[in-house]
């Protein structure tokens, strides 16, 4: 508990402006706190929010994604008021850092991968030589488990995983406090990904980068690699609390609807029925004015339409956004259980 | 680097074998055009001449010397046989000029017409189309339909406009020649500044297009480019967007290269239009008389030329672009 935090959003909101000029939220008064060593996941189905979430906490933002209010807090450094230009150069790829979702393309396909190291490099340290940068990328490749031949290469040269892992090498060539990863692993096989997971996790315990933030759709997937879990809807966080928690105990009828339409391979989740949650998300050009999840929810009153939901915290680090109280929400998820099981014992 | 020798030698056999094939229709086609031009000569010589074995006696003595009276087979390996000691015989239009000083003396007009026509369109083309790209707002908005209008004419139509406007109307140019009819090539001042004022409207008339087809091209390549991955990534990543520009420019250039290595070696058959119109002393006017009189060994000369240039720019992309185009390489070495 008493880490120190290299992380801190207050309130963040973004948004994007479409080309009618519209105001589309996608991320909205989001708080979020990592501390060192720890790595925290962000759950939630697409469009929920959270690549964009993911690029607005590097702080740097470019059309059609602008600031709207809020505060990034990087290991005590306030950056949400800094110049772009001086954010480009002090924060982005040194102090937070960015693994993006498809990484496939995300390198130069006509510049070897020492050659893109070295720019990145430079970008920040001007002065350090390329036999330096070298020596560098040589240390942190073997460490990582990559063939130091992979720096002599081109892109087109590797595989898919080896290409992954390669951008992951990279994003942490300068060892970055936070390190955000987008879906790392969602374009490959699943060898692969095992693979990047196990890279994922080694990056903490060698200290690569200082936290971690991990987004991805796939739950069972941070359920393994994340301390906590975050679990978005339609820009807005609707549950946090430990991997452990918001998997096998969700608070919000959303997480628990996302929980109980995957299969988690773990020990108390073996032949559970998988349910789905009917409807779509919301359009973020209008959000409800109430519960955004309100359409979808099966428990919802007529107050959930009316005000916005603010998020209840219930001490711990665990929060969830809904009206009901924790005592109801688990009154319906047992008597629900209840009923599935003699459903069950009766077919 | 072993299956890439294998892709070069593989690739100058497919060369050589369509070398083979143009240099055959080179020579056989034009011999199918109809007319006789030795027929046409002797007439030119024989006027007034009542004489019919005179002009029997001169039509042989032409035959003879052209080779033209032998069959077809035996001309061509006469032909191939000269060709390779570099020696394309006499022109029939032009006799007792022979095709290598037809062509030396018009090569010349058409090369420096041509090279910096194609190269400065190319220039000033990739470089608006990556402003474009880069800039986009009203600059784009601008020379986008510019840039098709533009690219969109034909050649003899931007030739004859810019003849319409500047040479007849405003009479700022001349309309036609590669220099004053009144004067003798020299090193004088005045055939210089002759050339100059001659060069401007088929010199213009070829960039013009050429800027709004290389201006299409750069900019939409650049656009892709410009919203590739490794970009946003490059950004994440910190690094300054002077660097990134490089990056995003030298990606979109690859296309373009091939446009201008193509351009390059198709300049000859380009030239056509613009010195036909302008009467340029150049290859494209030569062609067209030669073809007028049946000129065969000039234009199976002047068709080679053609056929060569293409040849060698193409193979010169080939092999090239494997060294500047990692995915390429690694394409071809497969």
């Amino acid at each position: 508990m008493s880490n120190p935090v290299m992380l801190e959003v207050k309130g963040l909101t973004t948004k994007y402006i479409t080309r009618f000029r519209e105001d589309v939220y996608a991320v909205d008064h989001v708080s979020l706190k990592v501390e060192e060593g720890k790595s925290l996941g962000i759950a939630g189905e697409s469009g929920c929010g959270k690549s964009t979430l993911a690029l607005s906490l590097m702080g740097y933002y470019f059309p059609p994604l602008h600031y709207t209010s809020g505060e990034i807090i990087i290991d005590g450094r306030n950056i949400s008021r800094m110049d772009p230009d001086d954010i480009r150069r002090d924060i982005l790829g040194t102090e937070i850092s960015y693994i993006p979702q498809s990484a496939m393309n995300a390198l130069n396909p006509t510049q070897k991968i020492i050659s893109f190291i070295e720019d990145v490099v430079q970008a920040h340290e001007p002065s350090r030589t390329k036999k330096d940068i070298h020596d560098l990328a040589r240390k942190s490749f073997e460490v990582l488990g990559l063939p130091a031949e992979v720096l002599q290469k081109y892109p087109v040269e590797l595989s898919g995983g080896m290409k992954q892992r390669t951008v992951i090498a990279t994003s942490v060539i300068l060892s970055p406090k936070v390190l955000i990863a987008d879906e790392p692993s969602s374009a490959l096989d699943v060898t692969s990904q095992k693979m990047v997971i196990k890279m994922l996790k080694n990056l903490l315990e060698h200290g690569f980068t200082k936290s971690m933030i991990f987004i991805t759709h796939e739950l069972p997937l941070l359920y393994n690699v994340t301390d906590d879990i975050m679990v978005m809807y339609a820009g807005q966080i609707v549950e946090k609390g430990t991997a452990q928690e918001a998997v096998f105990d969700p608070l919000h009828p959303y997480s628990k609807g996302l929980m109980g339409s995957i299969i988690v391979p773990e020990y108390g989740l073996r032949d559970v029925e998988l349910t789905a949650i009917p409807g779509v998300p919301p359009n973020l050009k209008n959000p409800p004015a109430g519960c955004r999840f309100a359409e979808r929810c099966k428990y919802v009153r007529a107050e959930c339409e009316a005000n916005p939901v603010p998020l209840h915290d219930v001490g711990g680090g665990r929060a969830y956004r809904c009206i009901l109280s924790e005592r109801e929400l688990r009154d319906f998820y047992t008597r629900e259980a209840h009923m599935r099981e003699a459903h069950q014992n009766a077919g | 680097m072993k299956g890439y020798r294998k892709y070069f030698l593989n690739k100058l056999l497919w060369f050589l074998i369509t070398f083979v094939c143009a240099f055959l229709l080179n020579f056989i086609l034009p011999r199918l055009m109809p007319g006789d031009p030795v027929a046409a000569i002797v007439s030119r010589l024989a006027q007034g001449m009542s004489n019919t074995t005179g002009v029997q006696a001169i039509y042989q003595q032409y035959a003879d010397l052209f080779g033209t009276n032998k069959p077809m087979v035996e001309q061509f390996f006469i032909y191939v046989r000269n060709v390779f000691r570099g020696d394309f015989g006499f022109s029939f239009a032009q006799y007792p000029r022979t095709v290598a000083d037809v062509i030396k003396s018009s090569i010349v007009w058409t090369a420096a017409l041509q090279f910096p026509a194609i190269i400065v369109g190319w220039l000033i083309g990739n470089t608006l189309g990556a402003l474009a790209a880069y800039l986009k707002g009203g600059f784009d908005k601008v020379l986008m339909p510019v840039s098709i209008f533009v690219s969109n004419f034909p050649p003899f139509g931007m030739a004859v406009i810019l003849m319409v406007i500047f040479g007849v109307s405003l009479k700022w140019f001349p309309t036609s020649g590669g220099y004053g009819f009144d004067l003798i090539p020299s090193f004088s001042w005045s055939f210089i500044w002759s050339v100059i004022v001659h060069y401007q409207l088929p010199f213009w008339s070829i960039v013009l297009i050429a800027i709004g087809g290389q201006a299409i091209g750069m900019r939409s390549m650049s656009i892709y480019e410009l919203n590739a991955d490794y970009v946003k990534y490059s950004r994440f990543m910190g690094i300054k967007d002077r660097k990134i520009v490089g990056y995003v420019f030298r990606n979109a250039m690859l296309p373009q290269i091939t446009g201008l290595a193509l351009s390059i070696g198709t300049m000859v058959g380009g030239a056509l239009v613009a010195e036909i119109i302008f009467s340029y002393p150049g290859l494209g006017s030569t062609i067209l008389t030669a073809v007028r009189g049946g000129d065969y060994p000039l234009i199976s000369a002047t068709t080679l030329i053609i056929t060569i240039m293409v040849l060698i720019a193409n193979f010169v992309i080939e092999i090239s672009y494997g060294f500047i185009d990692p995915r390429i390489k690694a394409a071809q070495s497969d």
